[in-house]
């Protein structure tokens, strides 16, 4: 009879682990055909909410600057680099990956011959000009030097059409302001590297974009005859951020693989069975699917860095097995034991929650991703090791009450005083510690937490000043109801641009009305525009004794009749030629209004600067997006600190609801809320500046401490079973400490910053929790 | 175009005692001993005149100046009449000043006829052969003690998309005319060293060869 019991529950269990097993494998399928993963960062910022950070989180990651690539060849002779750099722009010219890419050989192309007729209006020399007899003379009789100049071949093609040369005008004013020395006709800087700058289609904030445009770049180099003894070098923000996340993700990698391992020897070490340990591996796997797959139910895309975190704040989860395989009895099933444990079980799983739900509450989109996923992950985790995972626990186990070094452990750790004034004590030291704290508490320095070695950063410095690439860090913004009116204003300013530019405040700024004057000033000059006859007239006069052959200039006349009647260029129709793009990036539009978007290269004076906009009435502005930025991060981290104040009150309520008593919540909440002062208290003392990351860590440690506070305050008066807790909690501390110890020798911050709190913070969990737990009988006595 | 009076114009005996026939196909060897004899040390001048017939014009263009080596791929060209202008070349960028107006930049690459002009006359001047032949495929006829040709065919198919020959006319250990071909169909004849002063006031192209083919 009990054989045959026996034998019916090991088909049942081998039929639940089966139809888990097959569970599992249905939602990763469908996680493997919906999931989508983003890498734009700003899903991960909150909504800005001055104009200043609404413009900062649409074009810092889109804005001309943020998009720049600098380039630069070198360990070859000059005369192959420049080959190089001819090679390298060609390739990349018709990539829809690159914008635009500039190595300091004019392109007379820039203007499509569709828009060929509009150079009239769009060169400057009708402001000054008229094109009458004596000034065609003048360009003629330069153009017959031109041609018995070694430079002829160059013009020859060009004569018949455009006598007075604008296209080539045009060339050098859409030439980067202040460029390198040209040799062998591309740029080289002062070290001997041919250098080039290649502006991204992708936003800069999008490091999967940024990460295939920078692997085109090297693979079109390579491709190129020559290039292997040849170094290519690459530097900007986009360049930076496929550097950084490979960097993060290769140290995270080895450092999870060598973590993994500990944890396994572990559990084999604290349980001495195999399969508890794949078993207790279930309920982790259908959290992490069942996060996911309800990630992709609810959000078109899922954010990488969601998944990233997500993964490490689930690790929480995997207490939830730990403490059934402590807890199992000799001889009693799982059920059992578990069926002790749940109601404090419960309690974990749901106070975890709710820390979790404060990311919910940020109104952030990345983070409510985050919550999503933890959420559904610990609950899933929770539930399946209630309901599933007992079912199928070896029956045979041996107790871990009966170890002996945990009898003394636990016999050790009840001897401990546990004196009234700990708290106290804590408390004190927490204030002299944060007194005490050198430099500022927060860090909205993002950057800061994910630094560039130096040399790179030096590199960069000087690639941006021999280029005169773009500043990244300010910008001058144009605010106009219309893009005609950015575009005035963006001429009107040119002015003093040039002002700032001869007083040595800055090196360069560059304006929209640069690559397209206002609409206004287009007719203007199509107005000084010769009709048919006149031209012909003045032409013919200016070339009577000139060598050209009689109706050698026809495509000329023609053109400037063209260009009489032309509608005058809009940024629309602008935008489609190769240039547009670059205008494109400079003239946006936003909540109904217009602005432009000026790059300054080499700011000396930033006061200067700054007056720029002085009696524009906010229409004219120096943006800093540092300063944006960092304003944004603060907001963001009120928003968080909000939320986690509403999230403990949450958790004071749930908890004295729970154990039912005040009293009692006292002791799971004080140890858990000092140990967590403690830790910023300390790394507030080690001169660490706290950020984001630190935040989130210390969130993950406090849900992880609440549960040793939880299972410590538990008197059941049974010493074994007091063993039991010593053991699981143990386990799961060093489970913990494994894992993010190892994080903490990081050489990245912000891995370090991970690493550290929430092993600084398991540590002070476990000790406050059992220092302030109620003394075994002492409560009885 | 312009230059390689300078090196002709050199007394130095040949390396050879009597000047050897060199025929239409002689070996790239005999290129090279001619090429080698002409060598001198920089900086060396020339005068030239150079008269450049263009589809464009209905008459050619003349002007006159002198023409230098400065060592290295260091190279001037300047133009005295009708109106200064000097063009240098340095580290593949090539500076034009007139009188009255800002310098002007432009790249080498821009300029194949400055290109040609370099490797030719660099590779003259400092009697290197390797050079030469490296930029041009070279076809000699005549006879070195005498009057002879060499045609110069660039071998870098971007320069040959401008430049389609030159042909070099000298006598003796004296180069007298440069002819250059352009791929459009224009030609530019410079007439070097003692013959530049002998432009005519209407230059063809028919006159010009019967003067650079005729004997010093």
């Amino acid at each position: 009879m009990s054989r045959r019991t026996l034998s019916t529950s090991r088909k049942a269990r081998t039929g639940l682990l089966v139809t888990w097993l097959l569970v599992l494998a249905a939602l990763g399928w469908i996680v493997a055909q919906r999931l989508h993963v983003t890498t734009d960062l700003r899903s991960f910022m909150p909504a800005p909410t001055t104009p200043d950070q609404r413009l900062l989180m649409d074009q810092v990651g889109e804005g001309p600057a943020s998009r720049l690539l600098l380039l630069a060849i070198d360990g070859a002779p000059s005369g192959s680099l420049a080959r190089l750099s001819r090679g390298l722009a060609v390739a990349l010219k018709h990539d829809p990956r690159y914008a635009e890419v500039l190595n300091g050989n004019v392109d007379l192309g820039a203007l499509p011959d569709g828009l060929l007729a509009y150079r009239y209006l769009l060169s400057p020399t009708l402001d000054t000009q008229a094109l009458d007899e004596p000034y065609l003379a003048d360009q003629l009789q330069q153009r017959v030097d031109d041609l018995s100049s070694p430079g002829a071949s160059l013009l020859k093609p060009l004569l018949p059409r455009d006598p007075t040369l604008e296209v080539l005008k045009l060339a050098q004013l859409w030439a980067p302001a202040r460029s390198p020395e040209l040799r062998d006709g591309v740029w080289f800087s002062k070290q001997g590297e041919a250098l080039l700058l290649v502006q991204t289609a992708a936003a800069g904030f999008d490091p999967g974009a940024q990460d295939a445009a920078v692997s085109g770049i090297e693979r079109a180099f390579h491709a190129l005859p020559g290039s292997n003894d040849a170094k290519l070098q690459l530097s900007g923000p986009g360049y930076f951020s496929v550097v950084l996340s490979a960097q993060t993700r290769h140290q995270a990698d080895w450092i999870g693989r060598i973590s993994t391992v500990g944890f396994i020897v572990l559990l084999l070490l604290a349980y001495r069975s195999v399969s508890s340990l794949l078993l207790s591996a279930l309920p982790i796997a259908s959290a992490a699917l069942a996060g996911i797959a309800a990630l992709t139910l609810i959000y078109p895309a899922v954010h990488g860095i969601t998944l990233a975190f997500g993964f490490t704040l689930l690790g929480v989860a995997q207490e939830y097995p730990i403490r059934v395989l402590s807890h199992r009895r000799a001889g009693e099933d799982a059920l059992a034991s578990v069926r002790a444990l749940w109601p404090l079980l419960l309690t974990a799983i749901a106070s975890a929650c709710i820390a979790y739900l404060a990311f919910y509450a940020s109104g952030v989109n990345g983070l409510q991703q985050l919550a999503v996923f933890t959420i559904v992950g610990l609950l899933v985790a929770g539930f399946t090791t209630r309901y599933l995972l007992v079912y199928l626990l070896p029956r045979r186990v041996h107790d871990v009450a009966d170890m002996r070094w945990l009898a003394r452990a636990r016999q050790w750790v009840d001897a401990l005083p546990r004196p009234r004034w700990i708290p106290v004590l804590a408390a004190l030291m927490i204030v002299l510690l944060l007194a005490l704290a050198p430099g500022p508490f927060w860090q909205n320095n993002l950057a800061a937490l994910t630094p560039l070695p130096t040399a790179m950063l030096q590199r960069d410095a000087r690639l941006r000043e021999a280029l005169g690439a773009p500043d990244v860090r300010y910008m001058v913004v144009l605010q106009a109801p219309t893009a005609q009116g950015v575009l005035a204003l963006s001429e009107k300013l040119q002015a003093r641009a040039d002002a700032l530019v001869g007083q040595h405040a800055i090196d360069a700024l560059e304006l929209p009305s640069r690559y397209l004057p206002p609409v206004a000033l287009q007719r203007k000059r199509q107005a000084r525009l010769p009709d048919r006859a006149a031209l012909e007239q003045s032409l013919h006069a200016a070339s009577r004794d000139l060598p050209f052959r009689p109706g050698l200039f026809a495509p000329f006349v023609n053109d400037v009749e063209a260009a009489r009647s032309l509608p005058p260029l809009t940024p629309e129709r602008f935008e489609q030629s190769p240039l547009g793009q670059r205008l494109a990036a400079m003239l946006v539009q936003r909540d109904g209004q217009w602005f432009g978007l000026g790059t300054v290269s080499g700011v000396h004076d930033v006061a200067a600067l700054q007056a720029i906009g002085a009696d524009s009435h906010g229409s004219v502005r120096l943006l800093d997006l540092k300063a944006a930025s960092e304003s944004l991060v603060a907001a963001y981290r009120t928003r968080i600190l909000r939320a986690l104040l509403g999230a403990a009150i949450l958790l004071v309520l749930t908890i004295s609801v729970a154990l039912r008593s005040v009293r009692r919540a006292w002791h799971v909440l004080a140890p858990m809320t000092l140990a967590t002062f403690l830790v910023l208290a300390v790394e507030r003392v080690m001169g660490i500046e706290i950020s984001l990351f630190h935040l989130v860590a210390l969130i993950l440690a406090g849900g992880l401490g609440l549960h040793y506070a939880l299972f410590f305050e538990r008197d059941t008066g049974d010493p074994a079973e007091q063993r039991r807790v010593l053991h699981a909690t143990i386990v799961c501390v060093l489970s913990a400490l494994l894992v993010f110890g190892m994080l903490a020798w990081s050489t990245i911050p912000v891995l370090r910053a991970i690493g550290l709190t929430v092993s600084l913070g398991v540590f002070f969990h476990f000790c406050l929790s059992i220092l302030m737990a109620p003394h075994a009988h002492a409560a009885e006595d | 175009m312009l230059l390689l009076g300078l090196l002709l114009t050199s007394t130095v005996t040949p390396a050879h005692e009597a000047g050897p026939a060199v025929s239409t196909s002689a070996s790239s060897t005999r290129a090279s001993a001619l090429i080698e004899a002409l060598g001198r040390p920089a900086p060396a001048r020339t005068a030239f005149a150079e008269a450049r017939f263009m589809h464009m014009l209905e008459r050619p263009l003349v002007v006159s100046g002198q023409l230098a080596w400065l060592g290295g791929d260091r190279l001037e060209r300047r133009v005295e009449k009708p109106r200064l202008e000097i063009a240098t070349i340095t580290d593949g960028e090539v500076t034009q000043q007139r009188e009255g107006k800002r310098p002007r930049h432009f790249s080498l690459k821009r300029a194949p006829q400055l290109q040609v002009l370099l490797d030719s006359f660099v590779a003259l001047l400092s009697g290197d052969a390797e050079r030469l032949q490296r930029a041009f495929v070279i076809q000699t006829s005549g006879h070195a003690a005498g009057a002879w040709s060499m045609t110069l065919t660039p071998r870098d198919p971007e320069v040959a998309r401008t430049v389609a020959s030159i042909v070099i006319d000298g006598f003796a250990r004296e180069s007298r005319c440069m002819e250059t071909h352009e791929a459009d169909g224009d030609v530019a004849v410079d007439l070097l060293g003692t013959l530049a002063g002998e432009m005519p006031a209407q230059p063809t192209p028919a006159a010009l060869q019967t003067l650079c083919r005729g004997a010093p």
